[in-house]
């Protein structure tokens, strides 16, 4: 193994490492909470209400989830304290000690149960069929007859439950996931997608802002939401368990939920029963854990290899017409061009993809999600390419040019026959660097529902929070595999031009 | 077959032809000689359009061009122009990718659309005119100075043109190269070819031109048959830049 590769590795471990040993020599959490007065308690706020959401007017925070944590932190004499995160990002929150409790319709699972310390209940949700008015489904059996036409599509938040159930009953190619609940609404109703499914107490608090969607028949699967503290708290635990068990006992929870329009007095009956109600089930054992996630994240490895492999070749050629443009056109055509690369330049890839992807469809484009990667990443990249390619221009000496239109060539012929093969040597060891960019850049893909690497690594870990860090070794790796080689092929050709160069203007040959 | 009236150049203010007139026949070998910077490489550029110009007429066969704006009436002119002339450099200017061969092929192959077979026999006489068959399939990296100057050469003579350009063929190299470089323009110009050569090599410009010019300060000093230019100059500044080179 090449020296440099090893030592990449070495570090990895010593990383991970650290990662493993740090967090389990504290003092105990519930003595820091009341020591520091403030209970830190961890949601998104852009999951939006009736959960966490921020008032425009006052720049506070509002939800049913925040009047439960001030409820949870007076009866633990502090004062709560909500902190921003994604959600995904939760768990991990938790682990580096950022936040005490993380409470943010979370979904009791068994894999959650057993790498966290659960709260009691505080919540029962169903997950609601939400249509467009002018669909032909009327009840879920509908989907069946959908599907078998070949026109099934659903869109759903990440990470919940409901993602879960539809792509265990319809199938994981059916279901495109989306950062964002509103997304998929708002998807829903442009028609690109045929149905969602959402918790209950989401869908019943926006059912007056989406007039053009309906629901279909009642709620299903029901589940818990809780809240969830470090496996190492358990008097922390103790203390908010009490605390939920009091608010359920002298009605304040029933209040929260009356003051939320969610139907207290059943939520309060629900979760007096909610013992019954079953757990998703999934695996525990580290071992077991990745040898289950390692297929997934094989297979959006692929997806990661087609999205550079298909938009790096789309990226040099706009790159090169736009280096022509720029080196030999009018100034009609290198002024446009010279804004292009500027705009392209200046603005962040994740901005331009959602800009194409749910901005275009407005003036009547609509693109699928894959075209919308590629075109993207190639856009983002043609910039950065016409610029190398400039540079490789102006490296070819204007000797060849001028031998080549003395022989009659034309411009044309001269720049396409002569200057730009010359100048496609030049550029390959920065071409094949920005290749490897590019390939880490495909994981911006994800915000446009397309499932590569690291969102696989995003889904994985979710599923299974306890193995986050052996997850994140395993992707390392995967990536630097995929990526070494280019890197190789960069060095080797750096190294092969620097022994050969040219000598088209200078008529001595440089010793080799 | 190729001349000027009163062409004029600048380079910002600076004048850098200050009306050239000259004319050469078919078959006639023109020299210009005269101190750098006196306007004979630029005079040169401007015969094939490599530089506009700012004043005056070029007519090269039946081909008369003004100076005037890159409008494509005027690039056709040009590139009839340039199809009719051949150009050699100083700096040879080689197409580094491409074999010897292909060099010299690919003027025929590109503007003349000449079948690859063809443009490839074709070439292969003319680097055995001027010695080079067994470079042929060498890049031009792997030659000599004088070698890929007489490349450049049959690259030039691969498109047949009326008239050959040569942009001081031989001040890269050292005297060895220069000879033989030199002994391929004698035997062109011996057969025939129609040439305008701008050197400092004195003895070839007695020895092969049929009127020699001298360019000073973007004028034409005075030209004449080499006896009368080597011999006898009627110019005090000619007599002093003859001296000078032959110190």
């Amino acid at each position: 193994m090449p020296s440099g590769l090893r030592r990449i590795l070495l570090g990895l471990l010593a990383g991970v490492a650290s990662l493993w040993l740090a967090p389990t020599a504290r003092a105990d959490r519930l003595d820091e909470i009341k020591q520091r007065g403030e209970l830190v308690w961890g949601g998104d706020e852009s999951g939006g209400a009736p959960y966490v959401f921020k008032k425009e007017e006052d720049g506070k925070y509002y939800g049913f989830e925040v009047d439960i944590a001030d409820e949870i932190a007076k009866e633990l004499g502090v004062k709560a304290r909500f902190q921003q995160g994604e959600w995904v990002q939760l768990p991990a929150m938790l682990d580096k000690g950022d936040i005490d409790l993380a409470l943010n319709g979370i979904e009791l699972t068994q894999d959650r149960q057993e790498n966290y310390l659960c709260t009691r209940p505080y919540y029962v949700y169903g997950l609601q069929l939400l249509v467009r008015q002018d669909s032909s489904i009327q009840k879920w059996e509908d989907l069946d007859d959908l599907k078998a036409k070949g026109k099934l599509t659903f869109g759903v938040l990440e990470g919940t439950a409901a993602e879960e159930y539809l792509k265990k009953r319809y199938g994981a190619d059916l279901v495109k996931s989306f950062d964002n609940a509103k997304l998929a609404m708002k998807e829903l109703e442009e028609g690109t997608i045929s149905a969602t499914l959402q918790d209950d107490c989401f869908a019943i608090y926006f059912a007056d802002d989406y007039p053009k969607i309906r629901f279909v028949g009642r709620p299903i699967a029901p589940g818990l939401y809780v809240g969830m503290v470090k496996k190492t708290e358990p008097r922390l635990l103790a203390a908010i368990n009490q605390a939920l068990d009091k608010m359920i006992q002298d009605g304040r929870l029933k209040k929260i939920y009356d003051h939320w329009d969610m139907a207290g007095r059943a939520q309060v009956v629900s979760l007096r029963n909610a013992a019954e109600i079953k757990l998703a089930a999934s695996g525990s054992d580290i071992q077991k854990i990745l040898l289950n996630s390692f297929p997934f994240l094989l297979k959006a490895a692929g997806m990661t290899v087609f999205l550079a492999v298909a938009s790096m070749p789309l990226a040099i050629l706009i790159g090169i017409l736009i280096a022509i443009g720029r080196m030999y056109g009018a100034w009609f055509v290198a002024k446009p061009l010279s804004v292009y690369v500027e705009v392209v330049r200046g603005t962040p890839l994740m901005l331009q993809l959602y800009f194409i992807y749910y901005l275009l469809p407005s003036v009547g484009i609509s693109l699928p999600p894959l075209v919308a990667g590629v075109l993207g990443l190639a856009i983002n990249y043609s910039a950065y390419e016409a610029e190398i390619y400039r540079a490789g221009f102006q490296a070819v000496p204007s000797g060849q040019m001028e031998a080549a239109l003395s022989l009659g060539m034309t411009r044309r012929q001269s720049i396409f026959g002569i200057v730009l093969p010359q100048a496609f040597r030049i550029v390959i060891p920065p071409v094949a660097n920005d290749f490897i960019a590019l390939f880490k850049d495909t994981s911006v893909c994800s915000v446009i529902t397309i499932v590569e690497l690291t969102k696989q690594y995003e889904i994985q870990f979710q599923n299974h929070p306890g193995a986050l860090v052996q997850l994140a070794v395993v992707t390392g790796i995967l990536y630097m595999l995929m990526s070494y080689p280019l890197s190789r092929f960069s060095r080797w050709s750096e190294r092969k031009l620097a022994g050969k160069k040219f000598t088209g203007a200078h008529g001595q040959v440089a010793p080799v | 077959m190729i001349s000027t009236v009163n062409l004029v150049k600048h380079f910002g203010s600076l004048e850098v032809l200050r009306g050239i007139s000259l004319a050469v026949n078919q078959g006639e070998v023109a020299v210009i000689i005269g101190p750098s910077g006196g306007g004979k490489s630029t005079f040169l550029r401007c015969l094939n359009g490599l530089e506009t110009f700012d004043g005056g007429e070029i007519t090269v066969g039946d081909c008369a061009l003004q100076p005037g704006e890159a409008d494509r009436p005027q690039r056709e002119k040009v590139q009839k122009i340039r199809r009719r002339l051949g150009m050699v450099f100083q700096q040879f200017n080689l197409f580094p990718h491409l074999s010897v061969l292909d060099n010299v092929a690919i003027g025929p192959r590109r503007v003349l659309n000449m079948p690859r077979g063809e443009a490839n026999e074709r070439a292969k006489g003319l680097l055995a005119r001027v010695g080079l068959s067994e470079k042929m399939n060498e890049r031009p990296s792997r030659l000599s100075g004088g070698q890929q100057q007489r490349v450049a050469i049959a690259r030039a003579l691969a498109m047949q043109p009326d008239a050959i350009l040569f942009d001081e063929p031989t001040s890269s190299l050292d005297p060895r190269m220069t000879a033989e470089v030199l002994a391929v323009l004698a035997d062109l110009a011996k057969s025939g070819q129609t040439m305008i050569v701008t050197t400092h090599a004195m003895n070839f410009a007695r020895r092969a031109a049929h009127r020699v010019y001298v360019f000073q300060d973007g004028v034409i000093l005075e030209s004449g048959p080499p006896e009368q230019i080597f011999e006898r100059p009627q110019q005090r500044a000619t007599a002093e830049f003859l001296r000078e080179t032959a110190a």
